[in-house]
């Protein structure tokens, strides 16, 4: 059950990467460690255990069952490599034609667009079947290590009953090396199944293994690379901040889309905007300058200095599209930027940007769930604001501040950003035509 | 529906279904023969033994130790060959099963279809098909474990009627017990489990959206600490199931112990008869625990096959032939305006995000049927006409592109059959794509991955566009093809694009919030979102 406790932990520290490695690959972890991974044990201790515990009864009887260990070992030595020699060469054909099903089912769509139905019907039957026959020809080879194990344990069954009776009917035809009674051997013959069981158990297991050890690669992957992105120490927090810019800034996603190059200048303290149709890149940008978003070339300047986005995390007060809401109440929500805003000025931002009369309706106290159940559009988008504000830093980076409010609520929202931008830099990517008219510069991203 | 048809395809493997049956039964059988025989030698040999050496003259060792070693390599070969072929069997029955399911999916009423088809969906259905798999290759269990009991019973029968009745009886609570247990202990459990997994995604995903926020403020501790119990409550869950399925076994271990001592309690017959009973009850109860693993499989099955069941009980689509239209005009009404796009005619429609531009699309090709506006082609409204009057009508590029994991090639036939690669490179220098696909190392037979994962979004766009382009259709249907494009692509794919509706004379319809594409169109009309 540890194999599910990291879980958390991952999850935190891979924040923004694959929901898929930080939950289901490390539930599929389980399998190797609380499966796999004692078995291996047990199958390495057992049967030395069982043979010492038989060698008390009939020392002869444990040695017959090791003797059996070394063609057994050379056998399944041969099936292993034979057995991967042919799954290595099936993997590319398999991997490719037993996603086929699931994938077409996916591409649906596409498929009654064009009426393709019955040819990917007959595609499907044929790669199903050419799977089907393929995995017969890896299990073929994968089914004789484990009829090796089967023959074995029978094997070594076998040897110690004929050897036990033998030695009573005083008929070896050698020297008896012991004298044994009948409870002896009888001991001796019911521990002889045992002695391959751990084995047994351990290739049943094989599939864990398989599973548990992908998973274990894609998440060691994506801890490497969100060690890489972790932000160095903090650089100093200056008072004010002059000039911020960046000069041919690309961002490239893994997917291949990319936005830029984009050239820009914001000189503080101001407002400013960034505008442009929607999925032209402005959240990507805002990204970008604190260093979440893949920056593939260009530069960030600081009053002058090129600096790593990371250096700027420390300055920015962030809202985005969807505010963070964390379990607690709405006052520990709106402080998450600040633990130390004094709450006059706390009360004067909420006042300001009309969250007033959420808290008067339901006190400071209301709790607030992950999914902000209870809590409007306009309202979640305030409290990042306020959060945003409260934070106190210098560089203002918010996205879409004034959407999902009403007219009335987003002039509020307006001057306050007007009364902040006063002494600090803000940043603002927006649609809003009432905002831009405010701005002290406008960037058209196209 | 789905037991029907899975019968279906299993009786198309009989041949293996039956040998693998027998197999399991004759491996069942050797292994208890195996045990029995030893015991029975052992003891026989013992007192034998004990009695001098007239006795050892007259006891045949041969007989029984040669039955010893080949009862170990008859177990062996049968339990190696019974595994190829109960998964013989299950795997093609599987195969025949998963084209049959496609065909019901594919040939129902397209907005029925297309609930299922999402990515998360398509991998459920997918690891759903896997389930019944590993529950076709169980099948052999079951008469296995009764050949092994049969085996068991008749030799502890040699020790009297009353060892027999006691492993009966013992194999009897064996069965209530796990199949009273399997149901009690992990239904709820594995719910439990589901739903924490669940909780604990969605929260992950909402989470995942603010990293700008848990970037800026070092937040991380704090989320981990909000994911906390939602991670505690999956693992209470697991553990419950790990904890249901050890009780489950555990109960299945005792009550075999259980069994061996009453029936060496009540065997009678002679020490060596004695010996044979007990041995024959253990490797009998031991074949026998085999089926609790079914029982705690089934619940798994169960609700896979309920899922299956959804997609197997999928009505046919209704076709009525004599709808048809040779693609003539399409009209368009709006709040009581209308608008009549001629036969090859260049519609764009506008209107900000959210205003129901890709369902106006859809509705318009078949694939759904939920916009709001009136659409009609030759006068005959196209939710009478359906998707398969619709569909010779129009080539549609989505767009989310829609490409099947396959070649290039793979990708352009899917528009119709017989397309020829000139055919195909001319299409992909239309769509702005030759070059690109040119320096692919194998070109068209370029293997591209899950929805196209080798190309950027912007190439995966112009490859759904150059098979729109050789479907050879009366109308083209683009939602957003110059997304993610550069201007200079763009304005190339502009004049192209231009050119061959020029030439082969196609209607279109085209979704683009870029100016870029804007001039194709000869008539513009925007939607307006609904007021909330």
């Amino acid at each position: 059950m540890t194999a599910l406790l990291p879980s958390g932990q991952m999850g935190g520290r891979l924040i923004g990467e694959d929901l898929r490695v930080a939950i289901d690959d490390v539930e599929a972890h389980e399998g190797l460690i609380a499966r796999f991974q004692p078995l291996r044990m047990a199958a390495m201790l057992s049967p030395l255990i069982i043979a010492a515990a038989v060698a008390l009864a009939s020392w002869f009887s444990a040695l017959i069952l090791l003797a059996t260990l070394i063609p057994f070992g050379a056998g399944m030595a041969l099936a292993g490599l034979a057995g991967k020699a042919e799954a290595d060469r099936q993997f590319l054909a398999l991997s490719r034609l037993s996603g086929l099903f699931v994938d077409r089912v996916a591409a649906l769509p596409a498929i009654l667009a064009f009426g393709a139905e019955d040819r990917v019907t007959r595609q499907i039957g044929g790669a199903a079947r050419d799977v089907a026959a393929r995995t017969m020809q890896i299990l073929k080879i994968a089914f004789v290590s484990s009829a090796m194990m089967e023959f074995f344990a029978a094997l070594s069954v076998a040897l110690v009953a004929v050897y036990c009776g033998f030695s009573l009917l005083g008929l070896l035809p050698f020297p008896a090396p012991e004298d044994l009674s009948l409870g002896e051997a009888f001991f001796a013959l019911a521990l002889a199944p045992e002695f391959y069981l751990g084995m047994r158990r351990l290739a049943a297991a094989y599939h864990d293994k398989q599973q548990g050890q992908a998973a274990e690669r894609s998440v060691a992957a994506a801890l490497e690379q969100a060690h890489r992105t972790t932000p160095p120490a903090t650089a100093p927090l200056p008072d004010r901040i002059g000039e911020l810019s960046t000069q041919g800034l690309m961002i490239r996603y893994d997917d291949g889309n990319s936005i830029g190059p984009i050239t820009a200048s914001w000189r503080g303290p101001g407002l400013h905007v960034v505008t442009g149709p929607t999925g032209v890149g402005k959240s990507s940008l805002l990204h970008a300058l604190i260093g979440l978003a893949p920056v593939s070339g260009g530069q960030i300047i600081h009053d002058g200095t090129p600096v790593a986005a990371e250096e700027l995390l420390a300055l920015t007060g962030w809202a985005g599209q969807r505010p963070l809401l964390l379990p607690g109440t709405l006052a520990d929500n709106l402080q998450l930027g600040n633990k130390s805003l004094a709450p006059q000025e706390l009360a004067r931002l909420t006042e300001a940007s009309g969250l007033s009369a959420l808290i008067a309706a339901r006190g400071e106290d209301l709790t607030i769930d992950p999914r902000g159940s209870g809590l409007s559009g306009g309202e979640r988008r305030r409290i990042g604001l306020v959060r945003a504000i409260g934070s106190e830093r210098p560089v203002l980076l918010l996205d879409e501040p004034t959407a999902d409010l009403d007219p009335e609520t987003a002039a509020k929202v307006i001057a306050l950003l007007q009364d902040t931008a006063r002494s600090r830099l803000v940043i603002a990517a927006t649609h809003d035509p009432a905002l831009i008219a405010c701005a002290t510069s406008r960037m058209v991203m196209a | 529906m789905i037991e029907r048809l899975l019968r279906d395809a299993t009786r198309r493997q009989r041949r293996s279904t039956v040998i693998a049956i027998s197999l399991a039964m004759v491996a069942a059988v050797a292994g208890v023969a195996l045990l029995a025989l030893s015991g029975w030698f052992l003891t026989g040999a013992a007192i034998a033994g004990a009695s001098g050496i007239a006795s050892v003259r007259a006891f045949n060792y041969l007989l029984p130790s040669a039955g010893i070693r080949g009862l170990a390599i008859a177990r062996t070969l049968s339990r190696y060959s019974e595994r190829l072929y109960s998964h013989r069997a299950a795997l093609f029955a599987l195969a025949d099963l998963r084209p049959t399911l496609f065909a019901k999916l594919a040939g129902t009423d397209p907005s029925r279809a297309l609930a299922q088809s999402s990515g998360d969906m398509a991998a459920r259905l997918g690891s759903d098909v896997d389930a019944l798999e590993d529950s076709v290759v169980r099948k052999v269990t079951v008469p296995g474990a009764l050949a092994g009991a049969g085996a068991g019973l008749i030799a502890s029968s040699l020790a009297g009627l009353p060892a027999a009745l006691a492993l009966l009886a013992g194999l009897a609570a064996m069965r209530l017990s796990s199949r009273v247990l399997a149901p009690r202990l992990l239904t709820k459990p594995r719910q439990d489990h589901a739903a924490a997994l669940n909780r604990l995604k969605a929260d992950y995903t909402s989470y995942a959206a603010c990293s700008g926020e848990i970037a800026v403020y070092n937040l991380g501790t704090q989320v981990i600490a909000a994911l906390e119990p939602h991670a505690r409550a999956l693992d209470a869950a697991r553990s419950a199931v790990v904890r249901g399925e050890a009780v489950i076994q555990g109960a299945q271990l005792v009550l075999a112990g259980l069994t061996v001592a009453s029936v060496l309690a009540l065997a009678d017959g002679g020490a060596a008869l004695v010996a044979l009973a007990a041995l024959a009850a253990a490797a009998a109860a031991e074949n026998w625990s085999v089926l609790a693993r079914t029982d705690m499989e089934r619940l798994r099955v169960q609700d896979a096959i309920i899922r299956l069941e959804s997609i197997a009980t999928l009505p046919a689509r209704e076709i009525d032939a004599a709808l048809s239209t040779n693609g003539g005009s399409i009209a368009l009404t709006i709040e009581g305006q209308s608008y009549v796009v001629p036969p090859g005619g260049r519609l764009l429609i506008g209107g900000p995000s959210g205003s129901g531009k890709s369902r106006l699309l859809g509705t318009l090709i078949g694939l759904r049927s939920d916009a709001p506006e009136g659409l009609a082609v030759d006068g005959q409204g196209v939710r009478t006409l359906g998707l398969a009057g619709l569909r010779p009508l129009f080539a549609y590029a989505a767009q989310d592109a829609g490409l099947i994991a396959g070649t290039v090639a793979d990708n352009l036939r899917l528009a119709r059959q017989g397309i020829s690669e000139p055919e195909m490179w001319a299409a992909l220098e239309t769509a702005c794509l030759a070059e690109t696909v040119r320096n692919l190392p194998e070109g068209l037979t370029q293997w591209l991955g899950d929805n196209g994962a080798r190309l950027s979004g912007g190439q995966r766009k112009r490859l759904v566009l150059a098979r729109a382009l050789l479907a050879g259709k009366p109308w083209l249907v683009l939602d957003e093809p110059s997304e993610g494009l550069d201007p200079e692509t763009e304005h190339a794919l502009y004049q192209r694009l231009s050119a061959w509706l020029d030439r082969t004379e196609t209607g279109l319809v085209l979704v683009s919030h870029r100016s870029g594409l804007h001039a194709l169109a000869r008539q513009v009309v925007t939607l307006v979102p609904v007021s909330a």
